[in-house]
């Protein structure tokens, strides 16, 4: 029973608290926060370290006992967190280390590997699919190719209508969409928060009902 | 089967082949192209500038993205370093993430070559990496006591005794953040420092990103935004303009943003040159790729459209 009414007592207490200090701007007020909340969560942070590490630990360590499909994988996390953490802890993290020399020679090319697939992706699902099928169709496609002139120095070469109307098109209609598009997330944020701040929404929790 | 039926069912291998070598032969035969600044970049620019000198105004960048994103967003950091650099504002750097901390290292590194005479702790100060948990409690807690909330710099010195800080205690000062990420730059800034504290806040973003950001910039709660590569550009091209400006002897002789000045076609750089040394213009080397790489794929939409058509056509014609 307390399994549930603890935490759901701690959330909804620190829930009021947080929203009184975020509207009531009197000293008290902030001096709970700077004075009592900000070094709580200084001492509190590491642990979120630990408990990361402990997750990751079982998750994988479990993969390689049980050689589930793909387990040589797991041996290859734990050699990177074992060897980024030592290189780090041993010599440092400034530049010239063993350390940046992980970041430089495997972190970078991998992660640019990865992220520069994306223009091949874009550039071939813009093919398929900016076909002027339909009227809507068709405005996403105008719109597409201006954005797609208007960003480069080319666009403007041409005429200084291509750059003007990316423009327009980023300030007006793309400007209105989104800001709904926000609007509606949060309404749907606030909404969410006081079902929780007042105990109704409890899935967090877990366990289900 | 024609040429159109054929694109058609054009095999995307062709497509991967053609976007590799639009990207690859720009960069081994660079060209001049003009870079025309937008408004969203020059009021970036205009800000910052606007702190040059000054003891008590400085500039907080924040790196929130790993190196996935380095070739749009590495740029913007370099240009806008070596924009602080060059006119001695005093500039800190921060990150949440433990994969944006090399990154940081990396770009004061890379600018510091040109300006061997700047001093970390005198001139900028790394306040390094701080656990994500601590990002609310810092992006506040700057609010009443910068020294305080971060404690400590990135080479572990006590930040309060820093020569950099003499003049700076809150937002007050540090009145301008600049966050850089891959998805939603800004959002606690604009939200927390410029709420409750009237920071100004600016974000750099990758260009599919960027579009996300138009309702914030008119809102107020953004100064500007440098979006994707195009958005490095500018403000390399800004920084070459105005802040790394040289008279006719070759002397430093910074100058003050000029609309007219940005507009006039002589002043325009030659990035093919030696003059600019080569981290200072990859935004402005890459446009050259994305520029062809446009081109093409807006060359591929329309014989794809073509194509469709002239299907169309034809199944109409057969009934």
């Amino acid at each position: 029973m307390f399994k549930r009414q603890i935490p759901l007592m701690i959330v909804i207490i620190l829930g009021f608290i947080f929203v009184a200090h975020s509207f009531i701007p009197a000293k008290i007020s902030q001096d709970f926060y700077f004075e009592w909340y900000q070094p709580w969560v200084k001492a509190m942070s590491p642990f979120a370290v630990i408990l990361g590490i402990m997750s990751l630990v079982m998750v994988h360590g479990t993969k390689i006992k049980r050689k589930a499909p793909n387990w040589p994988y797991s041996l290859v996390i734990f050699a990177g967190l074992i060897a980024t953490a030592a290189f780090g802890f041993i010599w440092g993290r400034q530049a010239g280390t063993p350390y940046m020399w992980m970041f430089e020679n495997v972190q970078m090319p991998l992660g640019a590997t990865m992220f520069s697939l994306l223009a091949f992706y874009i550039a071939s699902a813009a093919y398929k699919a900016f076909r002027a099928r339909s009227p809507e169709a068709t405005v996403l496609l105008i719109a597409a190719v201006i954005v797609m002139l208007g960003r480069i120095p080319l666009g403007a070469a041409i005429t200084h209508w291509i750059p003007d109307s990316t423009t327009w098109i980023l300030n007006v209609p793309n400007l209105a969409a989104k800001r709904g598009i926000a609007l509606g997330v949060g309404l749907g944020m606030v909404a969410t928060s006081l079902k929780i701040i007042l105990g109704i929404e409890r899935t967090y929790l877990g366990g289900g009902e | 089967m024609n040429f159109f039926d054929k694109l058609q069912h054009l095999d995307r291998r062709w497509i991967y082949l053609v976007v590799a070598l639009a990207i690859i032969i720009p960069f081994l035969i660079p060209f001049n192209q003009r870079t025309y600044t937008t408004e969203p970049v020059e009021n970036i620019y205009q800000l910052l500038d606007s702190y040059k000198g000054s003891d008590e105004r400085a500039l907080l960048m924040v790196f929130s993205h790993d190196a996935g994103t380095m070739p749009e967003l590495f740029p913007m950091e370099v240009a806008v370093l070596r924009h602080c650099f060059l006119r001695k504002i005093k500039v800190f750097t921060l990150c949440f993430t433990p994969t944006a901390e090399p990154i940081m290292t990396m770009a004061i590194e890379e600018v510091k070559i040109e300006f061997p005479d700047i001093e970390s702790g005198v001139d900028y100060c790394n306040f390094g990496y701080k656990p994500y948990a601590l990002y609310m409690p810092i992006v506040l807690g700057m609010g009443d006591d910068i020294a305080e909330a971060v404690e400590t710099d990135a080479e572990g010195r006590n930040i309060a005794e820093l020569p950099i800080m003499e003049g700076i205690v809150n937002y007050n000062e540090m009145n301008f953040v600049m966050e850089f990420s891959a998805s939603s730059a800004g959002y606690m800034w604009y939200t927390f420092a410029r709420a409750r504290f009237g920071a100004n806040v600016a974000a750099g973003i990758t260009a599919v990103m960027a579009a996300d950001q138009y309702p914030f910039i008119q809102s107020g709660q953004l100064v500007g935004i440098l979006g994707g590569l195009k958005g490095a550009a500018e403000y390399e091209e800004l920084v070459d303009i105005f802040a790394a400006h040289e008279n006719e002897q070759g002397e430093p002789a910074p100058r003050e943003f000029s609309r007219a000045i940005v507009m006039d076609a002589d002043e325009a750089i030659d990035i093919t040159s030696d003059s600019v040394p080569y981290e200072f213009k990859k935004a402005r080397l890459g446009m050259n790729a994305q520029t062809v790489a446009h081109v093409m794929i807006i060359v591929f939409i329309l014989l794809g459209n073509i194509g469709f058509f002239l299907q169309r056509r034809k199944e109409k014609r057969m009934g």
